[in-house]
């Protein structure tokens, strides 16, 4: 990202954006996207540098045990809210399309965290996160995927009696012939690589980092 | 106590709460208590906790925790309000032994004190996924360890060789658990020893049909319905719940707080770790519970040790052992898989812990396991083994934490090992490690002797 055009004003604003976000000071992050609309700065720059660099710290902070689930959480929605006020400083033809992942817990399971944990990282990645919660029918996923115009399903489950619901998913994909439209990402305690792949879905996420890479280079 | 038709009358009255909101509630809540009652890691290799004030704080603080937030029931999205005065007398009323199984495999669990010199009571597995064609012989391996006083069951996810996949074939391989179990304990001479009936899901009709004094779950033996992390509960357990009651089985449940998670750090999970069994026990009746903290970092096998955990663990149940009569086990659960040696040097560690903090000894298995690759008999014995040496050393805390910050350091620079199936590393038709566990083992077993503790 150069920032070299910018003036050092400028420069100090998009740190402090980015500082405000790690820190999820909420009242002081908002204020200063609004004043670099105000400034007249690129919004992207505040977007791609600030947001983006600040996201990874957060993702960071959550891997070394600094920060808890709950900061997950209210950074992702910061940067949601962060975004939408940066938007408006952009024209709307050169607005571009956020990557949109439908997430869940699949059909007959209750277990939330790894989902969760998932779902805010994926968020703090900057992409447009629709968590459809636990127990989720394949059925579901798809009308969702379909109605939000998703890139991706990811699926979590943590029952080997579960995991047969993931395969379900992809299959009812195929079936309904939309396929192709989704990535599909799984993931969750008895899941493993081999067992993505046998079941044919794209990517697989041992944790939350992974899920995250996995997505980006799925979404490049 | 509060009676379950009490908590299914308010899971259907209660004020509405959406996940999300009662999710930031739990963390607002728990970090406001870790501060007032002055809740704080004392740093270093505290790996046990001595300030005897402590677990009286956490106590109240938990009691205070569930008297602000009660419990979160996910199906309706309502919250279970609980007064102060009916959980203390919920507290009050709870059993502190429970007695299961049958004839002369009839065994009872009961609440062991901190540092006691009582020897532990002893869940040797399951709750680790198997396939079906070595499962009656797994059950009757775990069975035949002696001092093993019930045994719980395992996911599959084949039965018959048809995959496992919605609510008809859960319920048929939900008998073949238990059919399995029988048979099981029966090949090992246990015919009367208690089975603990592992859910293959959390669906009411998963719950109940295994309900058979012929040929599933008898009066005597018991079910696994646990609390989900951050104090919510499910509508279906609580119907198996009321059920059970009927039919007179016990309940165990997992009542570990998750550091790392909505709780907050190794403090709040504490506030978490004291007030979830005894949310469980007032949402489900269980009485028996793997207690403690345990952190998300290492349930991911992404560490082996973070600092506080174990700390943590220790206060949650000096807390529980003093205050209340729950039952608390220790899920002796290591980053690494089994036939490696840190996986032998984890479970000496958490089992050491066990015993001079008022744990029995639950099911040790890989935190990430998978098929056929979760546990063997061996980790089960050797668990025993080590808690046995330490009450007969007398081990205090002073003293345990002195060994246990020993064999931490043999974990420095080390990262988890993936381990081996249960076929490759252990022999099933003989009840034995294959020759190079067995080296392994010996050579842990020569390390911990190093150390200090007398084992033979």
């Amino acid at each position: 990202m150069d920032l070299s055009k910018l003036s050092p004003k400028h420069n100090e604003f998009l740190d402090f954006l980015k500082q405000t976000i790690i820190e999820i000071n909420e009242e002081k992050a908002v204020e200063m996207a609004q004043r670099i609309i105000d400034e007249q700065i690129d919004p992207w720059l505040a977007i791609k540098y600030s947001i983006a660099e600040a996201a990874k710290i957060v993702g960071e902070k959550f891997d070394c045990g600094d920060y808890f689930l709950p900061h997950l959480v209210m950074a992702g929605d910061l940067i949601e809210k962060l975004v939408a006020i940066l938007e408006k400083g952009i024209p709307s033809d050169k607005l571009e399309k956020k990557r949109v992942i439908v997430i869940g817990t699949v059909r007959g399971d209750m277990h939330s965290v790894g989902k969760n944990i998932v779902a805010t990282m994926l968020k703090a990645g900057g992409f447009e996160v629709h968590d459809m919660g636990v127990d989720v029918p394949s059925s579901s996923f798809i009308q969702r995927a379909i109605e939000v115009k998703a890139d991706m399903i990811a699926l979590s489950s943590l029952l080997t009696t579960t995991m047969p619901y993931q395969r379900e998913v992809i299959d009812e994909l195929k079936s309904e012939g939309v396929r192709t439209q989704f990535k599909v990402m799984i993931g969750g305690g008895p899941v493993t690589r081999e067992y993505a792949e046998s079941i044919g879905a794209d990517g697989y996420g041992k944790d939350a980092i992974e899920a995250l890479e996995e997505a980006k280079r799925l979404l490049a | 106590m509060i009676s379950l038709l009490d908590i299914a009358e308010r899971i259907q009255t209660g004020e509405k709460v959406e996940e999300k909101q009662w999710d930031m509630e739990l963390f607002k809540t728990i970090s406001s208590l870790v501060k007032k009652y002055g809740i704080e890691f004392p740093g270093g290799d505290c790996f046990i906790n001595i300030d005897n004030s402590l677990p009286e704080r956490a106590f109240e603080a938990a009691i205070e925790c569930l008297e602000k937030l009660g419990i979160y029931c996910i199906t309706t999205k309502r919250r279970v309000k609980l007064g102060r005065e009916e959980t203390l007398r919920a507290i009050r009323e709870a059993p502190s032994e429970i007695l299961m199984g049958e004839g002369r495999d009839r065994r009872v669990w009961r609440q062991r004190k901190i540092e006691g010199r009582e020897k532990l009571n002893v869940c040797p597995g399951h709750h680790t996924p198997y396939t079906e064609e070595i499962a009656p012989l797994v059950v009757k391996n775990f069975a035949q360890i002696t001092r093993a006083d019930f045994i719980e069951g395992f996911n599959f996810s084949k039965v018959d060789g048809r995959e496992i996949i919605g609510p008809p074939m859960e319920v048929y391989a939900s008998r073949r658990q238990m059919g399995w179990m029988r048979e099981g304990i029966r090949k090992a001479g246990r015919p009367g020893m208690a089975i603990v009936y592992y859910p293959i899901n959390t669906r009411a009709e998963d719950l109940i049909c295994v309900m058979d004094p012929d040929y599933g779950l008898r009066r005597t033996d018991g079910i696994l319905l646990s609390l989900l992390p951050d104090l919510k509960m499910e509508q279906d357990m609580l119907s198996a719940a009321i059920v059970y009651e009927e039919y007179g089985a016990f309940k165990i449940s997992g009542s570990f707080a998750m550091a790392g998670g909505f709780c907050g750090g190794v403090e709040g999970a504490i506030i978490e770790g004291i007030a979830k069994p005894i949310a469980a026990m007032i949402a489900y009746r269980d009485y028996i519970h793997y207690t403690g903290v345990e952190h998300i970092h290492m349930l991911n096998a992404k560490e082996i040790l973070l600092p506080g955990v174990n700390w943590a663990r220790s206060v949650v149940n000096q807390a529980l052992n003093r205050f209340t009569h729950t039952i608390c086990m220790r899920w002796v659960i290591p980053t690494s898989g089994p036939g490696t040696e840190l996986n032998l040097l984890e479970i000496a560690m958490q089992s050491i812990e066990a015993a001079v903090n008022g744990m029995n000894l639950y099911a040790p298995r890989h935190c990430r396991t998978a098929i056929n690759h979760g546990q063997t008999p061996l980790e089960a014995e050797w668990m025993i083994e080590i808690a046995d040496a330490v009450i007969e050393q007398e081990f205090n805390r002073e003293t345990a934490s002195v060994l246990i910050t020993k064999i931490a350091e043999l974990f420095e620079n080390k990262t988890p090992q993936e381990g081996y199936s249960i076929t490759e590393c252990y022999d099933l038709i003989h009840h034995r490690p294959n020759p190079d566990y067995e080296k392994v083992y010996n050579n842990v077993k020569s390390q911990l002797k190093a150390l200090g503790l007398k084992l033979f």
